[in-house]
């Protein structure tokens, strides 16, 4: 049995590639490999609505589609992340903060001016 | 007359805004043990607080006693205040209400809106990457800007752009890797969420902006620190120096403000990392821990014990 994050990402991988809204017999379908039930189907769609990555339209029986892209997901959360509000707001813990190209510059002078101790460190 | 608690309450919470936090943010030792450090702005926040708050109730209470404990007992008891109750009392009991309930309340909502925050981006994370098999908690999110961050929480998550992993060797990678997981094990982020409130709480003081730009280099020191012990190789500090580097080289697309400050304190821990300190010697090490353990004994002891 899958787990509903693992069925969830199934689903939008159906929505992602389908050329336009999808009915959820149709999904069921695609997902017949798995022994998902229509139930399970309705149950992972409205959980995906309620976090906001997928609508339905007002046919009968309704059709779902994809709020945005794969793509526009992946921008989105990078622009948050690439952005300086979320770090101020300690939402995440950047490995790196965001640092200017003389900033940049500086911080490699520093690296190649140090005394390189390591056996396999040769210049980038 | 002032009672002398209010008094001396009022002194340590003057000197915990603005002169302690200023002399911490400028010391050289704190990069030498970051961990020491990090406890003292604890210890500083949580005692600069407890003496603001605690100096206006001591002075609004005192007619009705001259200890906090003796004049809660009266209030409690609905005795009469011995002295004359005047306008002064007041403001300050109500300037002790507003301050308490900005504080606790700007503390909560940061917390609740990070953590609505985050959940988003799990969610958005686990619905648009796969788990990688030998990395279950860790996602590849495909972007071409060199990235890693960590997402804590009850299911942390340790995020690395495809743009970092082709940036960096296998052994830059681990050390990135080693640096968010010590981030999330040591529960980074609840150290400086009062940081972000009492920022968020008090624009007007200046101290808590640079206190929370202090907390939040150290922080990232101290991952450093916890990620070097468990690097293997042969140069693990200028491994992860030059992941640092690597990660801060793409800086084109990334707005403008407040860029000094954290190229700054990326400056630092590549030199930090390259030229390690010595670190702090032990009885150093000690007082300070004491101290931070003192500041805390200080306004806890003034409020509770009996009028001086």
């Amino acid at each position: 049995m899958a787990s509903l994050g693992e069925l969830e990402r199934a689903v939008m991988e159906r929505l992602w590639a389908a050329d336009g809204p999808v009915a959820a017999t149709a999904l069921r379908d695609g997902l017949a490999d798995r022994g998902v039930a229509l139930t399970t189907v309705h149950t992972v769609l409205s959980r995906l609505e309620q976090k906001g990555f997928v609508v339905h339209d007002d046919a009968r029986p309704r059709r779902f589609s994809a709020r945005s892209s794969r793509a526009d997901h992946a921008a989105e959360l990078m622009r948050e992340v690439l952005g300086q509000a979320g770090d101020r707001q300690a939402v995440l813990a950047r490995f790196v903060g965001s640092v200017d190209a003389d900033e940049a510059r500086m911080l490699r002078e520093l690296l190649a001016g140090a005394p390189d101790t390591s056996a396999d460190a040769p210049a980038r | 007359m002032l009672p002398a608690t209010a008094v001396s309450l009022a002194v340590l919470a003057a000197l915990l805004a603005w002169p302690v936090p200023a002399l911490l943010a400028r010391a050289r030792w704190p990069r030498r043990d970051p961990l020491v450090a990090l406890v003292c702005w604890q210890a500083i926040g949580l005692a600069g607080g407890l003496s603001m708050i605690g100096a206006l109730l001591v002075h609004g209470l005192s007619p009705w006693g001259h200890s906090l404990p003796e004049a809660l007992r009266s209030v409690l008891t609905a005795h009469p205040a011995a002295d004359p109750v005047r306008g002064d009392h007041w403001a300050a009991l109500t300037l002790a209400g507003v301050l308490a309930s900005e504080l606790l309340g700007v503390l909560v909502l940061s917390w609740v809106r990070t953590t609505r925050t985050r959940r988003r981006h799990r969610e958005l994370l686990e619905l648009v990457v796969e788990p990688s098999a030998e990395l279950p908690d860790t996602r590849l999110l495909d972007h071409p800007a060199p990235v890693a961050f960590c997402i804590p929480g009850a299911r942390p998550l340790l995020v690395l752009s495809s743009g970092m992993v082709a940036e960096l060797d296998g052994d830059q990678l681990a050390a990135v890797v080693a640096h968010e997981r010590a981030h999330l094990r040591e529960h980074h982020h609840l150290l400086l969420l009062p940081f972000v409130a009492w920022e968020a709480a008090l624009p007007v003081l200046p101290a808590a902006g640079r206190a929370h730009a202090a907390v939040r280099e150290l922080v990232e020191m101290r991952a450093d620190d916890v990620a070097l012990g468990s690097l293997s190789g042969t140069a693990p500090r200028r491994t992860l120096a030059r992941a640092i580097v690597a990660a801060a080289g793409g800086g084109e697309e990334v707005p403008r403000g407040a860029l000094a400050v954290s190229g700054g304190a990326t400056g630092a821990r590549v030199v930090r990392l390259l030229e390690p300190p010595s670190p702090l010697p032990v009885p150093v090490r000690w007082a300070a821990l004491a101290s931070a353990g003192l500041l805390l004994l200080v306004p806890t002891g003034l409020l509770v014990l009996p009028a001086l």
